[in-house]
């Protein structure tokens, strides 16, 4: 019985590294898209701040009406957009987070209700092609728990943010920046080097 | 004169509706123009305010320097300070933006009066309550007018504006009021929403927009 259930969790495994594959380069793609929105959002924040400190009164503009209400109302507006945006954006992160995540549930309950075919011995076995059962899964588990918990930070920051509280839009784009992690991107990359042996074989 | 009170009828209108018409069409082309001609001056303002601020940090430096080190740094500096044929270059481009759009300007000014010119000649025409049918749609002739005299005026504000900026964006050693000098230029503040919602009602009520 044992056999026809390997194949199968293997089969499985493919595939779910076939899309994990593929949904990272969504998510690159999308946090991409991501970086001159946040750089924007970060200019406007500076300029509504510039527009706070000048007294406009005492400068050449002072013969203006209402220019300060007027300006600040578009940067505002301009402020709305960009976040629109953004919030978008973080949609399409959640997306690839539930893709992953049905993927892996998927791999691991057929690991489960297999469970008793798949001996220990079986399950941490490797060959130069291909790295165990037990790697796989776990290593499929870090990257569905990081994608799940980059989203909800990216999806929270975006949350706490309020179009006229500067301070806090400056902290938030430094800390979307921040967000990035280089290690969980290259644990991801790795893994998926480590199975490319194993996806191309049958 | 009838056809004119038909829309839709490309082609065959006459008189007054034809002018307004026309009108409409060059609001919708001088305004694009202005899009065009506003956002190059943007990134000619921001040239200017960068060479502005590093230059000032560039002059600072070696004075604070200066007090250990006499020599051939500084007179260099010195030179970059009192003339810089770059940044007067960029104020030139930026010069020739404004003229254009205050060429612009006078076209807006011209189709004001002219459409002024035509409620007036209706009034002698048909008397104070203007022509019995409208031109187009809905509305009456005045409110072409208005519309025009309304688009025209946000326009006026915003060349005044951004004359203002022209004069002193290279002149400005404050930061902030530079920043607030580029933001004013880019976002257009007298051009509010309901600017471009009286375009768009323009185009709509002239026929150059599906109803």
């Amino acid at each position: 019985m044992s056999q026809p259930a390997v194949l199968q969790l293997r089969q499985e495994l493919r595939k779910c590294f076939q899309s994990l594959k593929e949904n990272q380069t969504v998510w690159k793609g999308v946090l991409e898209e991501c970086t001159p929105l946040v750089s924007s959002l970060r200019n406007l924040a500076e300029q509504l701040r510039a527009l706070k400190s000048v007294e406009i009164a005492n400068t050449p503009l002072c013969t203006f009406p209402n220019l300060p209400e007027r300006l600040q109302h578009k940067l505002l507006n301009a402020v709305d957009t960009v976040l629109g945006e953004l919030s978008e954006k973080v949609d399409a992160l959640g997306s690839v987070r539930d893709s992953v995540s049905k993927q892996v549930s998927a791999v691991f309950q057929m690991y489960e209700q297999n469970s008793d075919s798949l001996p220990i011995s079986t399950c941490v076995a490797r060959s130069a092609l291909s790295p165990s059962i037990a790697d796989m899964l776990e290593w499929l588990q870090d990257a569905e728990r990081f994608y799940r918990i980059q989203y909800i930070q990216r999806r929270n920051l975006l949350q706490q943010l309020k179009p006229d509280d500067l301070a806090l839009i400056e902290t938030v784009t430094k800390t979307w920046t921040s967000l990035y992690s280089h290690k969980g991107e290259e644990q991801i990359s790795g893994a998926l080097l480590q199975v490319s042996f194993f996806m191309e074989s049958d | 004169m009838d056809d004119a009170t038909t829309p839709g009828r490309k082609g065959n209108l006459t008189g007054s509706a034809r002018k307004v018409k026309d009108n409409a069409a060059d609001w919708h082309n001088l305004i694009l123009k202005w899009e065009r001609l506003s956002d190059e001056g943007s990134s000619i303002a921001t040239k200017i305010v960068n060479f502005r601020l590093s230059k000032d940090r560039s002059v600072k430096d070696p004075e604070v320097m200066m007090e250990g080190q006499i020599s051939s740094a500084a007179p260099e500096e010195r030179r970059a300070y009192h003339s810089n044929p770059e940044l007067e270059e960029e104020c030139t481009k930026l010069q020739n933006i404004v003229d254009k759009m205050a060429h612009i300007l006078s076209k807006m000014e011209k189709m004001v009066s002219s459409e002024k010119g035509i409620c007036e000649l209706e009034t002698f025409q048909y008397g104070e309550n203007g022509r019995p049918t409208p031109l187009f749609h809905t509305w009456s002739t005045k409110q072409f007018a208005e519309v025009s005299s309304g688009l025209y005026e946000a326009y006026k504000q915003e060349l005044a504006l951004k004359s203002t900026i022209l004069q002193e964006v290279a002149h400005t050693t404050n930061p902030d009021l530079c920043m607030v000098y580029l933001s004013c230029w880019l976002y257009q503040p007298y051009i509010q929403d309901n600017t471009k919602l009286l375009l768009e009602s323009l185009l709509m009520e002239t026929g150059y927009r599906a109803v």
